[in-house]
């Protein structure tokens, strides 16, 4: 304590201090177990082993070192990397330590039957980023499958000529998904207990790419611009909605018919400093739009006719009730907004009545500081995006899960590490019929906030995860698009092609058509980018992309600095002209 | 471009242009007639709570300008929302907390007079108000989670030092302001939407004592709806209504009074710290008293008005407003007055678009005398002595 108590207006800082080192451990582990084995063991292969850890508090844990030994290592012995080299015919005891837990199972090795390895391939040409599938057996002396024999894939290969010091070119995951980023030759091999059997293909360039060029623009040069949407108006007239960012207030209403001249053609504002997300109903009658920032704290939404946006767009209603803290992004579905409350839950507010909203349901997670960021609907199945959450699915009223508006049911949920969940896109690929989210992050991680008109924009990194959900309770991450050194933020996905809004790296437009696996970006299936260049933005020449929708041929996307553009895909000049190097 | 005025009030500028006249009454504090220009420079860290900026105001003779603004907050693509402020106890530091997170609020530590960032803290939904005790050297922010359904809320105690929250305890229902004890020992908070002041324990990091200064009404369904269903999807998050919402608490003076303003209750409270109830309660004239400072030789009380648009200043001799001052914008926020008492030095929010401003008022002559735009939203605000 300060000898004077009363001295005025300043005294030191903490005047007593005592720092004590202290050293908090991981929760015990309290169990291990072999997991994963297969129904039968033969000499001569190899197995890579799994184990389960669960500490004290339940939690299963891929942090701690699992030691595996064998009691007789004339049968069976581990190689030291987490595999067991299955030595000769004989039983041995497999004990798994993970700190003071141990368990332990018994094996019984039999003499491997195996006399060939088969391997097929679903194909032996492919493009560069197409997924070929192979499939192996072994076959005993009568030819008969041997069940349970453990065979692993391998992928070799040379790139094409003209790739010079081309990296890793191709990879082959132990489903048997093969997947090349680099055109060449490649011998897929499938190996088991001495027997292997090898198969080559021949991989192309993908070529997918076209030239984006400039179409329109709708110029917000004094505020910043945030998302968008783009709708037929019942007057068979095409128009377009946008936000701003930081600003007074408004959404800008644009008639994009012709979109080498997009008109302003009205201005809503309503109390509020950012107008963050714009969504139009499926009959383009409605629109609502979101606010944060209220002078009067109560952000909620409002609520817009925009049925005769040549008339003039009007607002119907307001709705804050329980949505006071800011609604950061909404979605319409089936007379339906469902909207983010203070970034905690999605509340589900009928606007059957859009004059007369009212609450039907709410969603919120009960992880330990759960949030949500953003929330899509397709078919009535809500997908979520929730950072360190991750992805949820969420039926309200398509699953046939019992999920209805009024009592949205959780079907399951995807999370990632890096914990950037800003952004998911539920798309059934119209090539394959398997149904992907992908899902895109958000993240700022170099420290630059940006905001200074005169200075550089921030720069962002994230990037896109392709998630394999066909099975909503085994959610699977098989691909990613990911462009170094910028980040994601919205996307859209039409006719297996991808649109990205890349922030600092531009419109991206991608091709996921057919399987996915791998790294999108390097397999070549960039289709075009675009960088949204304006000398008179806000930030001048600073591409700052928001979010993209493709509508009739064109591509509309938001630039935070720049407003409203509309580009379109046209084939190459020259299809052979080759910008960089070759896939 | 910042936009002020009054650079040279005294000397330069019509007062007819530049001098807010008050609606005076009759009071022992008595309105000068004359302006005196101020003889040193003054200098406040200021919240611009839409634009995620601080800035760096300096008021002196030669007038009013902003020297700086530090972009804070840690997502440049959402608007993060810094609201309280306060300078550690030695000038060293200032702290600002950022509103807004994922889905928890933080509180960012600065250096003075560099303005360089040192740290940083997650603690817990929509951290407001802010103080840290001179004695003990920790911080306390008030999680008032502003948005959130009106279940009870927490403090987060933070070591400065290393950044660390060390505690968080359960406080009440919307807890804004916070204000210690000279000895650090006690800490003084609102809750809004509990109508009560709380007295913490700021050694042991609990409620001390509660004082109910309003009635608030209950819903039959009580308070707690959470996990991922509602008990009632259609029902309403207002569990308890308040009669006044306590929404600010001055820093005890030395014979232990603090002045708890209430929001919707327009009223003071004066309430005795020792004897631990209400001593005066004091009609606002004007609609919705938000902030308050003491002067130093406590005789006056500032008070902001934000459903007013005004600035009152009271007579704490006879318990009476003695002058109220409209505001150049809308939503008056926060208000410091200097060390020597001289000035008050105001915060106003704006509305929309609207740059918020800083406002400089003559505690003497109850007029204002210098204005500054700063980023959208003005709030929270702490006079820094440089020297």
């Amino acid at each position: 304590m300060p000898k004077e108590a009363e001295d005025e207006p300043r005294r030191a800082e903490a005047l007593l201090r005592v720092e004590v080192d202290v050293t908090i451990p991981n929760p015990p582990v309290e169990s291990v177990e072999i997991v994963g084995l297969p129904g039968a063991f033969y000499s001569g292969t190899h197995l890579t082993l799994q184990a389960r850890v669960v500490d004290i508090t339940d939690v299963v844990r891929d942090d701690v070192e699992v030691v595996y030994s064998s009691s007789n290592s004339g049968v069976a012995a581990p190689d030291g990397f987490g595999g067991l080299d299955l030595v000769a015919p004989g039983t041995t005891t497999l004990t798994a330590t993970a700190e003071d837990a141990t368990s332990q199972v018994d094996i019984r090795v039999a003499r491997n039957p195996t006399q060939r390895i088969e391997l097929t391939a679903s194909a032996e040409e492919a493009r560069t980023g197409d997924v070929v599938w192979f499939e192996a057996v072994g076959r005993d002396a009568s030819g008969n499958e041997v069940e349970d024999l453990p065979i692993r894939f391998l992928a070799a290969g040379q790139a094409a000529n003209r790739i010079l010091a081309p990296g890793a070119t191709a990879q082959i995951e132990q489903d048997g998904a093969f997947v090349a980023e680099r055109s060449g030759i490649y011998t897929v091999t499938a190996l088991a207990g001495g027997h292997s059997d090898s198969v080559p293909v021949r991989v192309t360039p993908r070529r997918v790419n076209k030239e984006i060029e400039f179409v329109g623009q709708g110029k917000v040069h004094d505020r910043r611009t945030s998302d968008l949407w783009v709708w037929e108006g019942t007057d068979g007239r095409d128009y377009a909605i946008t936000g701003t960012w930081g600003a007074e207030g408004h959404a800008y209403i644009w008639d994009v018919t012709n979109p080498e001249s997009i008109v302003l053609i009205d201005a809503v504002r309503v109390d509020a400093r950012t107008v963050n997300d714009v969504k139009v109903s499926e009959d383009g009658r409605i629109a609502v739009i979101s606010r944060e920032g209220a002078s009067n704290r109560k952000n909620g939404f409002v609520v817009l006719d925009v049925s005769e946006p040549q008339v003039g767009v009007r607002i119907l209603s307001r709705f804050d009730d329980q949505l006071r803290g800011g609604v950061h992004n909404v979605f319409i579905h089936e007379e339906h907004v469902y909207a983010l409350s203070n970034g905690r839950r999605f509340d589900v507010i009928s606007i059957e009545d859009p004059t007369q909203p009212h609450r039907v349901g709410r969603f919120e997670l009960d992880t330990p500081g759960h949030s949500i960021h953003d929330v899509w609907i397709v078919g009535g199945v809500a997908f979520s995006s929730n950072w360190e959450d991750g992805v949820v699915a969420i039926d309200v009223g398509g699953a046939g899960m019992g999920g209805a508006p009024n009592n949205p049911v959780k079907l399951g949920s995807y999370a990632y590490p890096s914990g950037w969940n800003h952004a998911a896109y539920p798309y059934r690929s119209e090539s394959t019929g398997k149904f992907y989210v992908i899902a895109g992050d958000e993240a700022f991680p170099y420290g630059e906030l940006g905001r200074d008109p005169r200075a550089a924009p921030p720069r962002a990194a994230g990037w896109i995860h392709v998630i394999s959900w066909d099975d909503w309770e085994n959610p699977r991450e098989v691909a990613r698009y990911q462009v170094p050194e910028a980040g994601t933020h919205n996307l859209w996905i039409e006719d297996d092609i991808m649109y990205v809004a890349y922030y600092n790296g531009g419109l991206r437009v991608v091709d996921v058509s057919g399987d996915l696996r791998g790294d999108l970006y390097r397999q070549g299936r960039e289709i075009g980018m675009f960088l949204p260049y304006d000398s008179q933005a806000l930030v001048p020449n600073s591409p700052f992309v928001w979010g993209p929708q493709p509508y009739k041929g064109h591509i509309f996307f938001s630039d935070w600095h720049s407003g409203l553009w509309a580009v379109k895909l046209k084939d190459p000049e020259d299809p052979n002209r080759i910008i960089g190097e070759p896939h | 471009m910042h936009k002020s005025t009054c650079r040279q009030p005294w000397t330069a500028v019509p007062s007819t242009l530049l001098l807010a006249f008050a609606v005076l009454t009759g009071s022992a504090l008595h309105a000068e007639s004359d302006l005196t220009p101020p003889s040193r420079e003054y200098y406040a860290y200021v919240c611009a709570e839409s634009e995620d900026e601080v800035a760096l105001v300096r008021f002196g003779p030669s007038g009013i300008e902003v020297t700086k603004t530090i972009t804070v907050g840690s997502f440049p693509a959402e608007t993060e929302g810094p609201h309280g402020i306060n300078i550690s106890p030695g000038g060293r530091y200032w702290y600002v907390s950022i509103a807004h997170g994922n889905p928890f609020g933080s509180i960012h530590k600065y250096e003075t007079g560099t303005d360089e960032w040192l740290g940083d803290v997650r603690v817990g939904m929509f951290p407001a108000t802010l103080d840290v005790a001179a004695t003990t050297g920790l911080l306390f922010v008030v999680n008032s989670d502003f948005y959130g359904d009106h279940v009870p809320s927490t403090i987060s105690v933070v070591e400065t030092a290393t950044m660390t929250e060390i505690a968080q305890f359960e406080s009440g229902t919307m807890p804004h302001g916070a204000r210690f004890s000279r000895d650090g020992r006690k800490l003084y908070s609102a809750n809004m939407m509990d109508d009560e002041l709380v007295e913490i324990d700021a050694l042991r990091f609990e409620v001390g004592r509660r004082l109910k200064l309003g009635r608030t009404t209950h819903s039959a369904s009580g308070h707690g709806r959470h996990g991922d269903h509602a008990d009632s999807p259609a029902g309403h998050g207002a569990h308890g209504q308040p009669s006044v919402e306590p929404s600010w608490v001055t820093s005890p003076t030395a014979g232990g009074l603090v002045y708890v303003t209430a929001l919707s209750g327009n009223a003071i409270y004066e309430v005795d710290t020792s004897a631990w109830k209400v001593s005066r309660r004091l009609e606002t004239p004007a609609p919705g008293p938000y902030n308050a400072a003491v002067a130093p030789d406590e005789r006056l009380l500032v008070v902001t008005y934000k459903k007013g648009d005004s600035v009152g200043f009271w007579d704490l001799e006879e318990g009476r407003e003695v002058a109220r001052v409209p505001t150049t914008r809308r939503i008056p926020h926060g208000v410091a007055i200097t060390s020597d008492g001289r000035f008050s030095l105001v915060t106003v929010e704006g509305v929309g678009g609207e740059p918020g401003v800083v406002e400089v008022y003559d505690n003497g002559a109850f007029r204002r005398v210098a204005q500054i735009d700063i980023g959208k939203q003005a709030g929270g605000i702490a006079l820094w002595e440089r020297n």
